[in-house]
């Protein structure tokens, strides 16, 4: 039993130990890799859900262009947000976490939870009384064969 | 002479399919099963007929006859043999009749698979929901959407051929049929299901009957995300294989609800549980993919106001409704049967496992299926635009992504009913040992974040436990511990992991730079050197190509090209990729060049994308080895009210 917890405690201590190197060693980021990320951001308002980064529409080369030019200037990133949705509103593709549109992440939240909460519920819980004639056939002939099942 | 000869077929089709419907189920309900085997004779002429107006179709094409509708909207002197038999699936109409020779190739297998059983009621009455749904397909081709049309030729009509982006890579031949068969597929067990649940007989036995088919179409439904996930990557030229658009996310969503149901009815086969559940996921499944065609044919995604566009959409919303209140009218009816005694025991079992397996992916197609329907439901609240796109749906999936390879991890190696602690701890060991290699290998290499790298231990954990599973399966049983349902199953959970391995990768590190070359010019991106050589270009009837010349790293020389389709008017990018083992640089030039000109190209550099393609293949392979009769065992219906065997408690 001892053996078996410290090999365990060893696991987890290591992939403790790995995470915290993984978190601590990711660095600045870089102008390249927030351009990249603002470029994942705003949707092309011409191409149906894909972002600016994913779309070969001129439009999408436009907002691209204009997003490195801002970060290359210095501009924040609410800045750039702001400046963008005057020009091309509705092209933000993380929907804001108010009004209405608040709904798509709360919703999934709460229908995991309410799942979860059936299923903690149904482990453990017996159903009595409906059992078939043809379910009491199979666990009759298991008792008496005196199996448990393969 | 095809537009008449197509029409003839579809009416026909559509005849025998309402007779066979109709007269079925008459003849179910009044008893007169002697009359049975007119319903087969019916549907095998809805078999015919489909196949009838495929052939009608292909040589029309083929021969280019104008005069029939469809023909004028994707025919074309010059497109290529290969493209000209795709273009049958490149627009609604023909990809109609694609569904109804699916459609009819299931329904044939099902008449030739229970050729013995013609007097049996259950397979009677699947056959008219067989024949249910295949009415609505020919309803549709034989009046709304009827690609026979017959039309007259303008005198200065100029064929155009199909999308250009469908005619520039040979994985558009493949990836449409394949997800057809995953689509159309999933109708057998819905039929099976609704038939259980009007003759009564709702024990396991329609569950064992459709079991295969069940795996058949979900290995086709994978095998056709996989591939247009890679067609997308081939040949969109955006450097990516994913964009959560709602035709993807249509695909997807019957395959969660399909992968949950393929896990879950293990419990039912074992234990005679969670019946109510079952039945209403192989439902939900078939409901998704007609929802799925529904949001991606009526153009309702893009804005409320497309509703008019025309009634295809209209007709699949019908259906949906049709299918969904049936469904549940019928699971509501037979409810006081559906009930099933028994419990789940433990938290610590192959049962709670399944139930939580269901839960997240359950919640994954929730969080699918209400991000892409959401912009409508916005538009319909307050007018407001929204779009979601990658970003919302990256966040939402990674931690149930992470959830669902634990629970890979641990679910293999659970018995049924309960396991005690010293059980857990002797299987799991050496996977997490697995896992933290993993980790740790990812570290050395450059990886950081601790998503990703939790990923990859996750990865490494999940994967041991499967290959854990399949050693000892070998061992045991020699190359019959390869097929089978649970070792099959195995491979592709190996499969999955890669896979989920390979995207983390390819998500968590991608570079993407742009940069503007002059001839010559070599460019510096994550190690490694991009030289402009020049370019060249070709052209024939069909198309004019230009393309550059760029030397990667000082050896080969790749061609990224913009193509410009003279019929359409349309300029596509072809990007070039050097695949590899550790990382693949995509090339894509965003213009057209004349040769020579600076180049203005774009370098996407991903990790491990080749282990994604590598885990799709190995997941179709995996469910073709579930299919195939693995080791003879004990019949699977464990009773529900058997003792359990004693079990040290967990701890």
């Amino acid at each position: 039993m001892t053996g078996r917890l410290v090999r365990w405690v060893a696991v987890l201590a290591a992939s403790i130990g790995l995470l915290v190197v993984a978190a601590v060693d990711t660095g600045a980021e870089t102008e390249g890799e927030r351009v990249q990320r603002l470029h994942d951001s705003y949707a092309c308002p011409v191409c149906d859900g894909q972002s600016v980064a994913d779309s070969n529409a001129s439009v999408a080369v436009a907002i691209r262009n204009f997003i490195s030019d801002e970060v290359a200037a210095g501009a924040s990133d609410d800045q750039i947000r702001d400046d963008i949705l005057r020009s091309w509103p509705g092209s933000l593709l993380n929907p804001p976490g108010e009004g209405f549109a608040a709904l798509v992440w709360v919703l999934p939240v709460l229908v995991t939870v309410v799942g979860a909460t059936g299923v903690a519920f149904a482990v453990g819980r017996r159903v009595e009384g409906s059992a078939t004639s043809a379910d009491e056939q199979l666990v009759a002939a298991a008792r008496d064969s005196g199996g448990s099942g393969a | 002479m095809y537009s008449i000869l197509g029409l003839a077929a579809a009416v026909v089709g559509l005849a025998a399919s309402v007779l066979g419907a109709v007269g079925g189920a008459f003849i179910l309900i009044t008893g007169r099963r002697h009359l049975l085997h007119t319903v087969r004779s019916w549907a095998w002429i809805t078999v015919g007929t489909g196949v009838a107006m495929t052939v009608v179709m292909l040589r029309a094409l083929s021969v280019r006859d104008y005069t029939v509708d469809y023909v004028q909207q994707v025919g074309s002197p010059n497109t290529p043999t290969l493209f000209n038999i795709a273009a049958l699936w490149s627009s609604l109409e023909g990809s109609l009749l694609l569904w109804i020779l699916v459609l009819g190739g299931f329904t044939g297998a099902m008449l030739v698979k229970f050729r013995d059983r013609r007097d049996d009621e259950l397979f009677g009455w699947a056959l008219v929901v067989m024949l249910g749904v295949s009415v609505f397909f020919y309803a549709l081709v034989a009046g709304p959407a009827n690609p026979f049309t017959a039309v007259t030729v303008p005198a200065d009509f100029t064929p155009r051929g199909p999308n250009p982006l469908l005619q520039n890579h040979v994985l558009v031949a493949f990836h449409p049929p394949m997800l057809y068969l995953g689509y159309v597929g999933f109708t057998v067990p819905f039929a099976f299901a609704t038939a259980a649940l009007i003759t009564g007989r709702l024990g396991e036995g329609w569950l064992l009957e459709t079991r295969r088919w069940t795996v058949v179409a979900y290995g086709f439904l994978t095998g056709g995300i996989v591939l247009g996930a890679w067609w997308s990557y081939e040949v969109l030229g955006w450097g990516g294989y994913w964009a959560w658009d709602p035709v993807e996310n249509a695909s997807l969503l019957p395959w969660l609800t399909g992968t949950a149901y393929l896990h879950s009815v293990m419990v039912q086969e074992r234990r005679g549980m969670l019946r109510v559940w079952n039945l209403a996921l192989v439902c939900a499944t078939f409901c998704l993919t007609v929802l799925g065609t529904f949001i991606t044919r009526s153009g309702v995604i893009e804005s409320v106001h497309a509703f008019s566009d025309g009634p295809i959409g209209a007709w699949f919303l019908v259906l949906f409704g049709i299918v969904t209140f049936g469904s549940i009218g019928l699971i509501a009816w037979r409810g006081d049967q559906l009930r099933s005694p028994g419990s789940i025991d433990s938290p610590w079992s192959r049962e709670a496992s399944f139930l939580a397996n269901n839960l997240l992916f359950g919640a994954m197609a929730f969080v699918v299926l209400l991000g892409t329907v959401f912009p409508l439901l916005a538009e319909l609240w307050d007018g407001s635009r929204l779009t979601i796109g990658s970003p919302y749906f990256d966040s939402m999936a990674k931690p149930l992504g992470l959830l669902m390879l634990f629970l890979m991890a641990a679910a293999p190696i659970l018995p049924w009913r309960k396991a005690s602690g010293e059980v857990l701890s002797e299987r799991l060991f050496w996977p997490a040992v697995i896992g933290v290699v993993s980790m740790a290998l990812a570290l050395v290499f450059g990886g950081r974040g601790v998503a990703p790298v939790l990923g990859f231990g996750l990865g490494g954990f999940a994967g041991g436990s499967a290959a854990r599973q399949v050693v000892l399966a070998t061992r045991r049983h020699g190359w019959r511990g390869f097929v089978g349902r649970t070792n099959g199953g195995m491979i592709v959970h190996l499969g999955v992991v890669l896979l989920a391995v390979g995207l983390v990768a390819a998500e968590s590190y991608k570079v993407d730079r742009t940069v503007r070359l002059e001839v010559g010019e070599t460019a510096s991106v994550n190690g490694h050197e991009f030289t402009y050589l020049g370019g060249g270009g070709d052209q024939n009837g069909r198309r004019v190509r230009i393309w550059a010349e760029i030397r990667i790293d000082g050896q080969d020389v790749y061609q990224p090209a913009t193509t410009l389709y003279r019929e359409q008017g349309v300029v596509v990018p072809t990007p070039s990729v050097r695949p590899g083992f550790s990382e693949d640089l995509f090339l894509v030039t965003d213009a057209v060049q004349t040769p020579g000109d600076p180049v203005r190209l774009r370098i996407v550099i991903r990790p491990m994308v080749t282990w994604i393609w590598a885990g799709g293949g190995l997941m179709f392979l995996g469910t073709l080895l579930a299919v195939f009769p693995g080791r003879r065992r004990r019949r699977g219906t464990e009773p529900t009210s058997v003792a359990i065997p004693d079990a040290a408690p967990v701890g």
